[in-house]
């Protein structure tokens, strides 16, 4: 019955031409409440959880999947709460509640999940990292790793990969019976680093000062606590090393062990080598073949505002979502290797998704977009809260003729294409919706559920 | 003319963008021609309060917070609390602004003793209060200030201290008596983040102001173009008494 109703809700949602991808497990939970567990039965699950980089880390373990032979289903379009997750057993299953689809890869919002792993059973977690996300909803970073720790003790017999250069989620480890699967990168990965503020300078266990041999970004490398000794542990999946990155993929050594794999990661950025990394650290716990998942690193798409390029009247834009400070910093990592001049243009929205509270725009180093003199074209900055945005820049030091404020979507896309520089776009999530529809409205680009 | 800031604890002390007021003040002195040094000091790094001329104390979590209370006792109390004794101008947020007074009660009786340098106490609620928030300055004739308050803390003023200003939308320091923040001598506190002094360019210069008068006796600070910062501040103004978010 809550089946039906869930498949009749989302229907009738998609009739109406919106995504519905998260009403429609509303509906189904309200009529039962534990329909999850039993439609989850008999799925082989794969749960990816953490701060940053769930949405990318799913897109690559479908991918090896799809490499291996494997019949899943995941759940696409970011709707990563208990009742969006939900929706997509439903969609996957009979009326009767039996699921069709043998697997499944499901992307858990990070305090979601404590709730989700008490209704699915994985077979592997992969925790990508924590850091400061959307504080006005979990108040600090202990607290998110707090969630994580909960869900994962849900995940009796379940293979977890953690992130080895986190000091925050590889410390969950010793608290856990499960087998572990450490991945993690051996070596520095940008050339020159924004400056950023670590989100846990501090030893987890005994509060005293890290000692960092190197750092890859953020807080995240080969930490150790001079005082009680917690440190980094091997990995045992890792990038050994980062032969090239550019603004299209980076080329990589991945070093699982007995035998090392250099391969394509299809996106560019060192945050998406991580998030490759965590791939193949999936793979090995579901037990697929090591040369099928490093092959699939390099064929995988992501869309969704993950560096989506749209190309549009001969003219490229990338739509790079961002979330939080250590998520924007790699972006501007990114940015700042460019070698052709660009247009920067900053979508800020301020509701539920996107982060109510603003304030962490300055935590983040755009001092280095202006720094970047003549490969800066301009930037516009658009969104609900444009003119803090806007205040921002001034203060990063960017010269007022190079700033234009323009609110309006429509208007936006018209100022990009107006212009001869490829253009690289950063929303928050909710700016990011809007603007996806207004392209896929004005320039006939498909709708974000297909 | 010279201003010399003093960040504390900026490594610890950092959760929500707080060190934008740090930045925004020293290009609002920059871009006037006073000259103008940040010195940060963290834990374990000794302070000499007599350095500088203003102090700026941001918010953090509480993970941290043992820390840095063990840092703090004995001889970087006793420099702090002369300081603002003496008339040094502090900016303290959030955090910040509870450690300046006397003690934290949890919501479960538990007490740390803070600093001491204002009267007011801070006691632990289990729901936080969190929101843009709006409200008057007293020191800029009832001009408003806009920001973003997330705390679980409720702070009570002693007799000593005086508000900062009025509750126009939100809660403020406690959500029950409408008042926000704290004056005493030259200090100003206040649950603000947003980040507070960019978007509210009247109250980031009257600190500068405060400061500078202190050091030389009397300064006038040139006007500035706040067409962006002001056009900031003005959105959520308008936003928050229309819609009351």
């Amino acid at each position: 019955m809550s089946v039906l109703a869930c498949k009749g809700a989302r229907l009738a949602i998609r009739l109406l031409g919106r995504g519905g991808t998260d009403l429609p497990g509303r509906v189904a939970l309200k009529i039962c409440p534990d329909l999850l567990r039993q439609l989850a039965k008999t799925v082989t699950t794969v749960i990816v959880t953490g701060t940053n980089g769930k949405t990318t880390t799913s897109r690559m373990i479908e991918q090896s999947f799809i490499d291996s032979g494997i019949s899943y289903f995941a759940n696409k379009s970011g709707a990563n709460l208990i009742s969006g997750i939900t929706a997509e057993f439903a969609m996957h299953s009979t009326l009767g509640g039996k699921c069709t689809c043998p697997y499944a890869v499901i992307e858990s919002d990070e305090a979601a999940f404590k709730l989700v792993s008490k209704y699915v059973q994985p077979k592997a977690v992969v925790v990508t990292n924590v850091f400061r996300d959307q504080l006005d909803r979990y108040g600090e970073v202990t607290h998110t790793l707090d969630n994580i720790r909960i869900g994962l003790k849900n995940c009796k017999g379940a293979v977890i990969c953690l992130n080895a250069d986190d000091s925050l989620s590889a410390s969950l480890a010793q608290e856990l019976d499960n087998r572990i699967i450490f991945y993690g990168v051996n070596t520095p990965i940008y050339k020159s680093r924004v400056e950023e503020v670590s989100d846990a300078p501090y030893c987890i266990r005994c509060k005293s000062e890290y000692v960092y041999d190197y750092v890859t970004y953020g807080h995240l490398g080969g930490y150790r606590c001079p005082k009680c000794g917690y440190s980094r542990p091997t990995p045992e999946i890792a990038v050994s090393e980062v032969l090239s990155s550019d603004t299209e993929c980076s080329r990589i050594v991945l070093d699982c062990g007995e035998k090392t794999y250099e391969t394509t990661v299809n996106l560019p950025g060192g945050y998406n080598i991580y998030n490759a990394c965590s791939a193949m650290a999936a793979g090995r716990a579901m037990g697929l073949s090591e040369p099928v998942v490093a092959e699939s690193l390099s064929k995988f798409s992501c869309g969704f505002g993950r560096m989506e390029k749209f190309e549009i009247d001969g003219k490229s834009l990338r739509m790079i979502l961002i979330k939080n400070p250590a998520g924007c910093n790699q972006v501007l990592n990114f940015l700042t290797d460019a070698t052709e001049p660009f247009l920067f243009v900053a979508c800020l929205n301020d509701r539920a998704f996107d982060g109510k509270d603003v304030s962490w725009i300055w935590d983040v180093d755009f001092e280095q977009i202006p720094a970047m003199g003549e490969l800066l074209s301009g930037v516009i900055v658009s969104g609900d809260r444009a003119e803090d945005m806007a205040t921002r820049f001034k203060y990063a030091g960017l010269p007022a003729e190079k700033l234009r404020v323009i609110k309006d979507y429509g208007e936006l896309c018209k100022a990009c294409l107006a212009q001869d520089k490829p253009v690289f776009i950063m929303p928050t999530y909710t700016a990011m919706l809007e603007l996806r529809t207004t392209i896929s409205k004005n320039y006939g680009f498909k709708n974000f559920w297909e | 003319m010279e201003l010399k800031i003093c960040h504390l604890f900026p490594d610890v002390l950092n959760l929500y963008g707080d060190r934008g007021n740090v930045t925004c003040m020293q290009h609002r002195l920059q871009w006037r021609g006073i000259d103008v040094s940040v010195q940060g000091v963290s834990i374990g790094q000794s302070l000499r309060a007599a350095d500088y001329d203003l102090f700026f104390i941001g918010g953090g979590q509480d993970f941290e917070q043992g820390v840095l209370l063990k840092d703090l006792v004995g001889d970087k109390t006793a420099q702090i609390k002369s300081a603002v004794e003496d008339g040094k101008t502090f900016l303290a947020i959030c955090g910040g602004y509870q450690m300046l007074g006397t003690y934290y009660k949890t919501w479960d009786g538990d007490q740390c003793d803070f600093i001491g340098a204002l009267d007011l106490y801070t006691i632990g609620v289990k729901e936080r209060m969190i929101g843009n928030y709006l409200f008057t300055c007293d020191d800029l004739d009832g001009q408003t200030v806009v920001g973003f308050e997330n705390h679980s803390g409720k702070t009570y003023l002693g007799s000593g201290v005086k508000p900062m200003g009025k509750v126009l939308v939100g809660n403020g320091n406690n959500g029950e008596d409408g008042m926000e923040g704290a004056r005493y001598k030259n200090v100003f506190c206040t649950y603000s983040h947003g980040c507070l002094l960019p978007k509210n360019p009247a109250l980031a210069d009257h600190i500068l102001k405060t400061a500078l008068e202190h050091k030389y006796g009397r300064a006038e600070l040139e006007p500035l173009d706040d067409a962006i910062e002001n056009s900031a501040h003005d959105y959520m103004e308008r936003r928050l008494r229309a819609h009351g978010k």
